[in-house]
């Protein structure tokens, strides 16, 4: 018998029900209902429909996007799986607005460590997860400025937090991004009267997706001494500037953003194909898929034990953007 | 093109350096239009303006697709409560919308002097430029020196800068270039 092909693991994925309000079969919709796809917007269900594709009859949830009126198709057996959930509830937005002004001074520096977390974050985090992508990337270019690609994630992320809260507010888009900037950066002498935030969702990646704390002894200090190991090693040095993540990110971070709702879909799949592995147990852990994403982690796997302890060295966070 | 009307008294100087000032961050015709009265139906029992009713309100203008309508008034603006508390309102846009609101209350006084003039002149063609980007689907901007940075942010210095960042400048442009006229 044929071992199930890619398409057909896909299919099984299970749904992630970790998220309040995540529509996990398409039973649970009605046309005109309001739904949130991931990385698109606030999309408004107009019903179902069948296609005739390669042969075979399939069937879509279509649904229009409020934004721009732009369909979305969704095959009927991926709704559980694509992270499509419901408007987020009145007092989830006030959770977000509690998260928002709460206090955040530890962005995480790594940026292909935070790229990867906000990307996944904007697909399976629901209302909160965009919230945090928002406000990290806010926090981050308080320290500096933004590379361009991360600019414009911190655009779209801050787009779709706008639109959701005004959708469930029921107030113009301006006066949502008001409240939302209010939070994040109150008026001088004013004190916001804050609840304790929610807990953001924890995301379950792969674990050699997940951000590994980083010891005293790991660090060799080279950050400070302006030295790249990956250099020293042959590989070759990144460029000089504020423009040298966008060089190296460009490629992920583009086709994140100019994702169809299909490759939406896809870039999610890693995470959970991992995760589905990783329930199994004994089961041998199936082969991660031939992801752009993985390959720059796997090479950089092996390399990790050679850096040797230094024993005295200074701290390993490098604030105000030393560290890549 | 972006047409100017006020819902209060003007100076000409001033309103001659916003045009200016709106046409050099766009790259569109700015042109006023007139003097039109102030909606009173937008006053609230407190004696300030709800600022959507009053863009709501506002006397209509004749524009042709794709021209963003700005009013300049004095009054003090209020916008709904949030979940924590009431942001200042320096004014309203739709977002992507075609018409906008700009109040000089906030101001500080314009005085007679030219260097408190000036300063009143910068801060009037700063929020233009903040709304009318919003009206360019412009969101705000975390860089204190952009003119869509949040109008009431303690990085804002006294006379902000009135002009757009890079990346605000290149969404700008992209949308006016997609602009249906």
């Amino acid at each position: 018998m044929r071992p199930p092909g890619k398409r057909e693991r896909e299919d099984r994925r299970e749904p992630d029900p970790a998220l309040e309000g995540n529509i996990a079969s398409a039973g649970e919709l009605e046309t005109g209902d309001r739904v949130v796809y991931p990385n698109q917007g606030v999309c408004r269900v107009a019903g179902l429909e069948q296609k005739d594709i390669a042969g075979q009859r399939l069937e879509f949830v279509k649904m229009t996007r409020e934004e721009d009126g732009a369909s979305v198709l969704v095959p009927l057996q991926k709704v559980p799986t694509i992270g499509l959930r419901r408007v987020a509830s009145a007092d989830q937005i006030e959770g977000v607005f509690h998260y928002l002004g709460a206090s955040y001074d530890d962005p995480e520096l790594d940026w292909k460590v935070r790229h990867r977390d906000n990307v996944e974050r904007l697909i399976a985090g629901g209302v909160l997860g965009v919230a945090e992508v928002v406000k990290g990337l806010h926090s981050l270019a308080r320290l500096r400025p933004l590379p361009a690609k991360e600019r414009e994630l911190y655009d779209s992320s801050r787009h779709l937090l706008v639109s959701e809260v005004a959708v469930s507010l029921g107030i113009p888009a301006t006066i949502a991004e008001d409240y939302i900037d209010y939070a994040l950066m109150p008026p001088a002498g004013v004190k916001l009267p804050l609840k304790p935030p929610p807990k953001p969702v924890e995301l379950k990646g792969p674990p050699w997706k997940r951000k590994k704390p980083v010891s005293d002894e790991d660090d060799l200090g080279l950050d400070e001494l302006g030295l790249d190991l990956g250099a020293l090693e042959g590989e070759e040095p990144a460029p000089e500037g504020g423009e040298a993540e966008p060089a190296a990110e460009g490629s992920e971070s583009e086709r994140a953003a100019e994702q169809t709702p299909e490759a939406a879909v896809k870039s999610a799949r890693p995470a959970k194909s991992e995760k589905k592995a990783a329930r199994a147990g004994g089961e041998e852990p199936r082969k991660p898929a031939k992801s752009a994403l993985r390959k720059p982690e796997r090479k950089a796997a092996p390399r990790k034990p050679e850096k040797k302890p230094a024993k005295g060295r200074p701290a390993k966070k490098v604030r105000g953007g030393k560290k890549r | 093109m972006i047409r100017i009307v006020t819902l209060a008294a003007f100076e000409e100087g001033d309103i001659t350096h916003l045009t200016r000032t709106l046409y050099r961050s766009f790259g569109v015709g700015t042109e006023y239009v007139g003097d039109r009265a102030l909606p009173k139906t937008a006053e609230r029992p407190d004696g300030r303006f709800d600022a959507v009713k009053l863009l709501d309100d506002a006397p209509p203008v004749r524009a042709f697709a794709d021209d963003k309508v700005v009013y300049l008034t004095d009054v003090d603006l209020a916008i709904p409560k949030g979940p924590l508390g009431e942001p200042p309102a320096w004014g309203f846009a739709l977002q992507g919308g075609d018409r906008g609101l700009v109040s000089t209350f906030r101001f500080a006084p314009r005085g007679v002097s030219e260097s408190t003039i000036e300063v009143f002149r910068r801060r009037l063609a700063r929020e233009c430029t903040h709304f009318v980007g919003h009206l360019w689907d412009l969101h705000h901007c975390y860089d204190p020196r952009c003119a869509m940075h949040p109008s009431w942010s303690p990085a804002l210095s006294a006379d902000p800068e009135h002009d757009l960042d890079a990346f605000c400048r290149e969404k700008s442009e992209r949308r006016i270039r997609l602009a249906k006229t």
